[in-house]
């Protein structure tokens, strides 16, 4: 018995020992980032290479933010379109959420699984039709191909949404019902508040992902004016060498320490809405 | 867009940031965000989920505080515009100092007459960007591209024709050199005028010519012998690693595309079929093959690997890593800004197959100006290209921009004041029989990737010049048959609307 | 149809009214689209000109479709099976309910959190041959291995030679793998207790516990993460694209020998630099047909061996 526990205590510390040495190997490249990002020019082209700059240069960050260009200006775009995209959303999931959840209709379950298959279309397939449409709106250029179809309810957010409503009894809207509330009312004043946490979940993702959204925006958005910061980035890189990499480095830290920080913020129910995606249907 | 001079074209872009009340706002909220994220690693998990939702509750107050200031900001920069003068949108893909030469232009027309104002703006990416905008109705109403884009762009109907408006404004084709004009024109139409011109030359290292033991004021003037100087130069480390090279095809690499030119091949027979499979263009690729060969694929890969940003002074030339270099008369700017003090160099036409018989070969290639279909002002646009194309404006254009003018004749005294003390080599290479432009075909673009992908293939050893050349000659042949096919079903239709234009 | 089933109906299509619409026009209309400009000669300025069937019969001919469809075949077969192991060792280790979960679960998630285009510009800088974290890494063991077992192994340039390209690309990949590795924790904290209590007591060790017991519980965990990968993998395109700076480079578009030139990559080209929309479409049919395809042959293939609690 003793010595079982003994090879069970010594197997825990080899797993924990593991689980260190991942976690160094998953966190040096952001060690990686930061400190090119503090180096000379030259220090990050040297051999062997160091870990800690000489002397600390912050002034990289500034003028890494000059470089790219305007991108106070990028960050105020990125920014302003994570919060329609969120605000669209969660609006319009929701509702559709609700009725693919809450609300009993003939070939309801049916039509979800249309839904989920949708959600097998690769967004390359229909790159080309979706950018005529909106060319026939007379979209390309601004912001609109970016935000309007987060109105329109994406499948993903739709499928978590409706997981969560699932969990909410049946009872609570019938009792409703039977008090003569309207549906719409039910969805407003009874299932939205218990949703919370589901909600922000969804805004976390759709924010998440119109944050890194590069695609989109490489293709609609003509002007530099209208940047992205992902898209700032990459074009900030592609100009010259591309081997600035101090600044290259600042510029993508500042980039990622906003998500990163939101992450950190709502860490918990992240990590909850990531283990949900993966709930068996 | 390819590894080209137009990879320079964005080399720095500094600019002050717009809109301060904007920027100060954002700043603020990824400020708040720090803040947060630096006090939560403390805070307890109940905690955690009020902030959540006080989380979700700031996202909606910002949503409308954001939905007023964008308004807000809306208001603003309608009120801007100048009501009674008519406004042209120009895009330009330069910045850096190309690009504020050309806002100075701007800023002079704009000041030189008090009916059209034309608004500066600058644009990445241009050739993509442009046929977005245009396709999507609502294109700029003068665009800066350059002249090798604009075939695709004509087939495709794209740009309005410029003969009618460039015959009222007297605009001749004899004050142009003949090949920059040439480029303005396709399928019988003129399309553009040039603005920027330039040629590309040797330029080499006279410091490292005199250590490897060479005369230091004389280039080579074959291929074989640029390949003798350059075992001459090479300069290993103990270890094996390269340290200096004399010439390297992919260094700068800007035209790895069209080496064949200097072993006189051409990349097509100017109508319907591709020529990528030539001997000279064979040679040309051997050539390039022969690097790795000699030198060692790894070692070459290592040594690239090293280099730093063009306009840096890690830049391999200024470094003196590598000798020789193809450069247009550009690089006598970076060389000012980013090279050692005592920096020495000379410019001479590239050795190639015609240098003894006198026709040393040049690429020229040129930024120019066009109106896109569609646009809501062509003949205030016109009015500026116009202006632009004044000798005296464009002598202070080309100044700026370290180039030279397109016209035949410039006043006296433009190439003393020139700063480029090899000026002369390049306006002499442009003029000569042998500079040619880029393929003037609607498939350049893909016949330029593929032609770089073949130049890598056969520099990798990945396959033979042979086999690269037959591909990309296969490809491209088919690729040009396709778009001759379309060019044949609307060709009637194209021609009739442009001459009644 | 009763009156009462009647009114159910209007107000569920009313509530969904949103989905319907955003599925209408952006997901059906695009895909019968789509069909349609794929036997178009079509490029942004010009209507689609109807030419049947020709589209497809140059795809069949087309070296670089091949080969991207190549690329893509390869990337996902390595990074799939690679993704699995990686971050399924990772949740069973992170399953020991060891001091600091919490902490290691949230390193190893953060890089999923990273943006594309960071993600590329960091591990181009990762991988450069001379000055990269990689290579820095493993240049003391190639020393040692090759003095130890006499081989000539140098550190590669990764993102100049072909081979190396793409194994730099999954190296990429497999550092977001925390998403993964979420599911699959969530996954394995499901599997109930009295079974490995049951098999403990016939002896069983962990190994064989994760064979005969964790597997098959999570199975359909596995089966729809790999799915997710499966549709990951085909539709590649931020990372590669920002590696090779968008065609700046000196390598092109397509990275080294073309490596890194993906199916979504070639779309693209073709869509929006080559002019050939209708051909673009062609490609992403084609794509669609695989990703269906794959599926499908996943599900088939998983049907007998997931195992579904209550059945």
């Amino acid at each position: 018995m003793s010595v079982a526990r003994r090879n069970r205590r010594l197997r825990r510390a080899a797993v924990w020992l593991g689980l260190c040495l991942c976690a160094l190997l998953f966190l040096a490249p952001f060690a990686w980032m930061v400190s090119t990002s503090l180096k000379p020019l030259d220090e990050t082209m040297l051999l062997p290479m160091k870990w800690f700059p000489g002397k600390i240069q912050w002034h990289n960050y500034t003028e890494a933010i000059e470089a790219m260009g305007d991108f106070w200006l990028y960050a105020w775009n990125t920014f302003y379109l994570c919060v329609i995209t969120v605000a669209g959303t969660l609006l319009s999931s929701a509702l559709a959420a609700y009725g693919f959840s809450r609300i009993e209709w003939r070939g309801r379950d049916k039509v979800f699984l249309l839904a989920l298959a949708t959600m097998m279309i690769p967004f390359p397939v229909i790159m080309v039709p979706h950018y005529s449409l909106f060319k026939a709106l007379g979209w390309i250029g601004t912001f609109k191909p970016l935000w309007v179809p987060a109105f329109f309810a994406g499948a993903f957010n739709v499928f978590l949404l409706r997981q969560f409503f699932m969990t909410i009894p049946k009872d609570l809207s019938e009792a409703a019902r039977i008090d003569g509330c309207s549906e719409i009312r039910i969805f407003w004043q009874i299932i939205l508040p218990l949703a919370k946490p589901a909600l922000l979940v969804v805004g976390l993702f759709q924010f998440m992902y119109t944050w890194n959204d590069f695609l989109g925006p490489l293709i609609y958005l003509t002007d530099n004016k209208d940047f992205t910061l992902a898209l700032g980035l990459q074009e900030y890189q592609s100009q010259g060498g591309g081997t600035e990499w101090h600044y290259l480095m600042a510029a993508s830290t500042l980039v990622i320490l906003p998500v990163l920080a939101l992450f950190f913020a709502t860490q918990r129910y992240f990590i909850e809405g990531v283990a949900t995606t993966g709930a068996k249907n | 867009m390819m590894v080209e001079e137009v990879i320079r074209y964005q080399y720095s872009n500094r600019r002050v940031p717009g809109r301060i009340h904007v920027s100060g706002f954002a700043s603020v909220s990824v400020l708040a965000m720090i803040v947060r994220m630096a006090t939560l690693s403390k805070v307890m998990r109940s905690a955690q989920r009020k902030l959540g939702m006080f989380c979700a509750k700031v996202f909606a107050g910002l949503f409308v505080f954001l939905v007023l200031l964008t308004g807000c900001v809306g208001c603003f920069s309608s009120q801007k515009e100048d009501s009674d003068k008519v406004v042209i949108n120009y895009w330009e893909k330069w910045s850096g100092f190309e690009g504020r030469a050309m806002r100075e232009v701007v800023d002079d027309f704009n000041d030189s007459q008090d009916r059209i104002f034309v608004n500066f703006l600058k644009v990445s990416k241009i050739d993509r960007k442009l046929m977005l905008a245009t396709a999507g109705g609502n294109p700029p109403d003068v665009a800066g591209l350059f002249s090798w884009i604009l075939p695709v762009y004509v087939e495709n109907g794209a740009l309005l024709p410029l003969d009618k408006y460039a015959r009222e404004a007297g605009i001749r084709s004899d004050d142009y050199i003949d090949i920059f004009w040439q480029m303005c024109r396709h399928r019988g139409h003129l399309w553009a005028l040039p603005t920027t011109p330039a040629s590309n030359a040797l330029h080499w290292n006279k410091k490292l010519f005199r250590e490897a033991g060479l005369d230091p004021e004389r280039p080579p003037r074959t291929i074989a012998e640029l390949e003798r100087f350059n075992e001459q130069l090479l300069r290993r480390s103990p270890v094996g690693k390269i340290e200096i090279m004399g010439h390297l095809p992919q260094e700068p690499g800007w035209w790895v595309h069209q080496w064949g030119r200097w072993f006189g091949g051409s990349l097509w027979d100017g109508e319907e079929t591709v020529t990528a499979y030539s001997p000279e263009n064979l040679a040309a690729f051997q050539w390039i093959a022969s690097y790795p060969r000699r030198f060692g694929v790894e070692d070459l890969l290592a040594f690239r690997d090293g280099f730093g940003n063009f306009a840096s002074p890690q830049n391999a030339f200024f470094q003196g890593r590598v000798a020789m270099v193809l450069q247009g008369p550009w690089m006598y700017n970076f060389i000012q800004n980013y090279a050692p003090e005592d920096f020495e160099w000379g410019v001479a036409p590239f050795p190639g197959s015609g240098m003894e018989s006198g026709a040393s070969v040049t690429i020229a290639e040129s930024d120019v100006l066009v109106i896109p279909k569609g646009a809501a002002h062509p003949r205030e646009a016109f009015e500026f290209i116009r202006y632009v194309n004044r000798r005296e404006v464009m002598e202070k254009l080309c100044l700026a921009h370290r180039k030279f003018s397109p016209f035949k004749e410039v006043t006296p005294g433009f190439v003393k004041k020139h700063p480029n003390p090899y000026i002369e080599v390049f306006i002499e290479l442009a003029k000569s029989p042998g500079a040619k432009s880029p393929p003037n075909m609607a498939t350049w673009a893909e016949y330029r990737d593929d032609l770089i992908a073949a130049a890598n293939r056969v520099s990798l050893l990945e396959g033979t010049a042979e086999e690269v050349l037959r591909e990309v000659q296969e490809r491209q042949q088919k690729a040009l048959d396709r778009k001759s096919k379309r060019w044949k079903r609307v060709e009637k239709q194209r021609m009739k609307e442009w001459d009644e234009l | 149809m009763t009156a009462m089933e009647g009114k159910r109906l209007r107000i569920g299509l009313l509530f969904i009214g949103p989905w319907i619409f955003g599925f209408l026009l952006l997901s059906v209309y695009p895909v019968v689209a789509s069909l349609y400009f794929s036997l178009c000669d079509y490029s942004v300025l010009s209507r689609p000109v109807f030419i049947g069937w020709q589209n497809y019969g140059d795809l069949v001919f087309d070296e670089l479709f091949w080969k991207s469809l190549y690329n893509t075949i390869v990337y996902a077969s390595l990074l799939i099976p690679l993704g699995f192991l990686v971050s399924f060792a990772l949740a069973l280790m992170l399953n020991f309910d060891l001091r600091g979960k919490g902490v290691f679960r949230a390193v190893i998630f953060l890089p999923s959190l990273v943006p594309m285009v960071c993600l590329a510009v960091i591990w181009r800088w990762m991988l450069n041959g001379e000055f990269g974290l990689v290579n820095t890494l493993i240049s003391p063991l190639a020393t040692f291995l090759n003095a130890w077992i006499g081989t000539d192994f140098q550190p590669p340039s990764w993102l100049q030679e072909a081979v190396y390209a793409k194994l730099g690309l999954v190296l990429a990949s497999l550092w977001c793998v925390g998403n993964a590795v979420v599911i699959y924790l969530a996954g394995l904290q499901d599997v109930p207790r009295h079974l490995y209590e049951a098999a403990e007591i016939d002896g069983a060790n962990f190994w064989h516990k994760t064979r005969h017991i964790t597997i098959p519980v999570v199975s359909p965990v596995i089966y729809f993460n790999s799915i997710m990968a499966l549709i990951g993998a085909f539709q590649v395109f931020a990372v590669p694209y920002v590696m090779m700076r968008g065609g700046n480079g000196p390598d092109g578009i397509g990275g080294p020998d073309r490596s890194l030139l993906f199916i979504s990559t070639y779309i693209y080209q073709n869509a929006f630099d080559y002019w050939n929309m209708g051909y673009a479409c062609a490609i992403g049919l084609i794509l669609f047909l695989v990703i269906l395809g794959l599926t499908l042959l996943a599900t088939k293939i998983s049907a007998n061996r997931v195992y579904y609690a209550g059945s």
